[in-house]
């Protein structure tokens, strides 16, 4: 008999677990159709037209490979600590001009506007059209100053150099002592600086040490 | 505490410890985006390209749709799963140059629950294209 109540008492424990498993619907939701033809400009032209309407919105925008003009960007979710959004400008020379195509992806829910919300914008920025504002990612609040494992926001150390510092910002944003700026961007523990460079480190659990790609970086907290 | 209680808070610790610790695991799931390939079609009409499109787009994912029509812009998504819906979706972009077209494949997955990348799905979808363009 205590042995059943035992077994019972087991069993309730892990439906009492499972009830927090509900995990939110989640999927991927991709917008594409927007295109432009241009009949004068160049594919430069329309290269540095695609990044910077990209990087209104997502930072860090990159070109496949030099010269190919087809540039991305991914936007994180804070709160979630993962990437939510994306987007690709597309440039491809005609004879005359060029052509660009937008495509943008989010992850609903974790984003808060769908990806044509976010395509119409990155393709009116480059064309010109209304901007219509973007509900705001969700944000820790208050601003983290602590230890996290989710975000890296804070004041970072290098430990072979303690004259070498590094600031990161909520908004994936970071720079250095001598001020020169990069990106972060968290995946789980893994960690992709860009920095000169792409460079993967990995988070410590305490969410303290940031290790790889060459560095050893200790955060203030 | 008798020693029955003990054994019953016991193993009430660790069904709760059993319960709560998978949840701590699991890392966050991420969008992936891929740029895929984007390249010149010589001498074959658009049509070519958007029936390749929409084969590819169908036997990697479902229910390829040519947005707006006639627009040579094909879209399509996974099969949602029983959680989640759908994790995966791609386009293919055609556009007519003269004689040739360009194509190009841009994909997105939701990893994890995604098995592919958004890399291997436009992988994928680049080889379904080739071989039904042959």
């Amino acid at each position: 008999m205590n042995r059943k109540r035992g077994v019972a008492l087991f069993a309730i424990a892990l439906f009492l677990g499972s009830l927090s498993h509900t995990a939110a619907v989640a999927s991927v939701d991709l917008s594409s159709g927007i295109r432009y033809v241009s009949d004068s400009g160049t594919l430069s032209d329309c290269s540095a037209k695609a990044k910077a309407a990209l990087e209104t919105y997502l930072p860090g925008a990159t070109e496949s490979s030099p010269g190919s003009g087809e540039w991305s960007a991914m936007g994180q979710n804070i709160a979630t600590g993962a990437a939510s959004s994306g987007a690709a400008v597309r440039c491809y020379p005609l004879p005359k001009g060029y052509v660009v195509t937008f495509i943008c992806a989010v992850q609903l829910p974790a984003n808060p506007y769908p990806a044509h919300a976010l395509c119409l914008n990155i393709a009116h920025k480059f064309y010109g059209g209304a901007i219509t504002p973007l509900a705001a990612m969700p944000t820790a609040s208050p601003v983290p100053t602590g230890c996290a494992t989710t975000n890296l926001v804070g004041n970072w150390v290098s430990d072979s150099d303690s004259k070498r510092t590094f600031t990161m910002q909520l908004n994936g944003d970071l720079t250095d002592n001598d001020g020169v700026s990069g990106n972060w961007i968290i995946d789980g523990d893994t960690v992709t600086l860009t920095y000169y460079g792409n460079h993967t480190l990995k988070l410590s659990p305490d969410g303290k040490h940031l290790s790889g790609g060459g560095y050893n970086l200790t955060r203030k907290c | 505490m008798t020693r029955i209680s003990r054994c019953r808070v016991a193993l009430l610790a660790v069904g709760l410890i059993a319960a709560f610790g998978a949840l701590s695991t699991p890392a966050p799931a991420a969008l992936d985006m891929n740029v895929g390939v984007g390249k010149v079609v010589a001498n074959q009409p658009l049509s070519a390209c958007n029936g390749s499109a929409k084969t590819a787009l169908n036997s990697v994912l479902q229910d390829a749709v040519e947005l707006g029509g006639d627009t040579g812009e094909w879209l399509a998504f996974g099969a949602p799963d029983s959680a989640n819906g759908s994790t995966a979706a791609a386009t293919i972009h055609c556009y007519p140059l003269g004689s040739a077209y360009l194509v190009t494949f841009t994909c997105a997955a939701q990893v994890p629950p995604s098995p592919d990348s958004a890399a291997a799905l436009c992988t994928k979808l680049t080889a379904a294209f080739d071989s039904g363009a042959r």
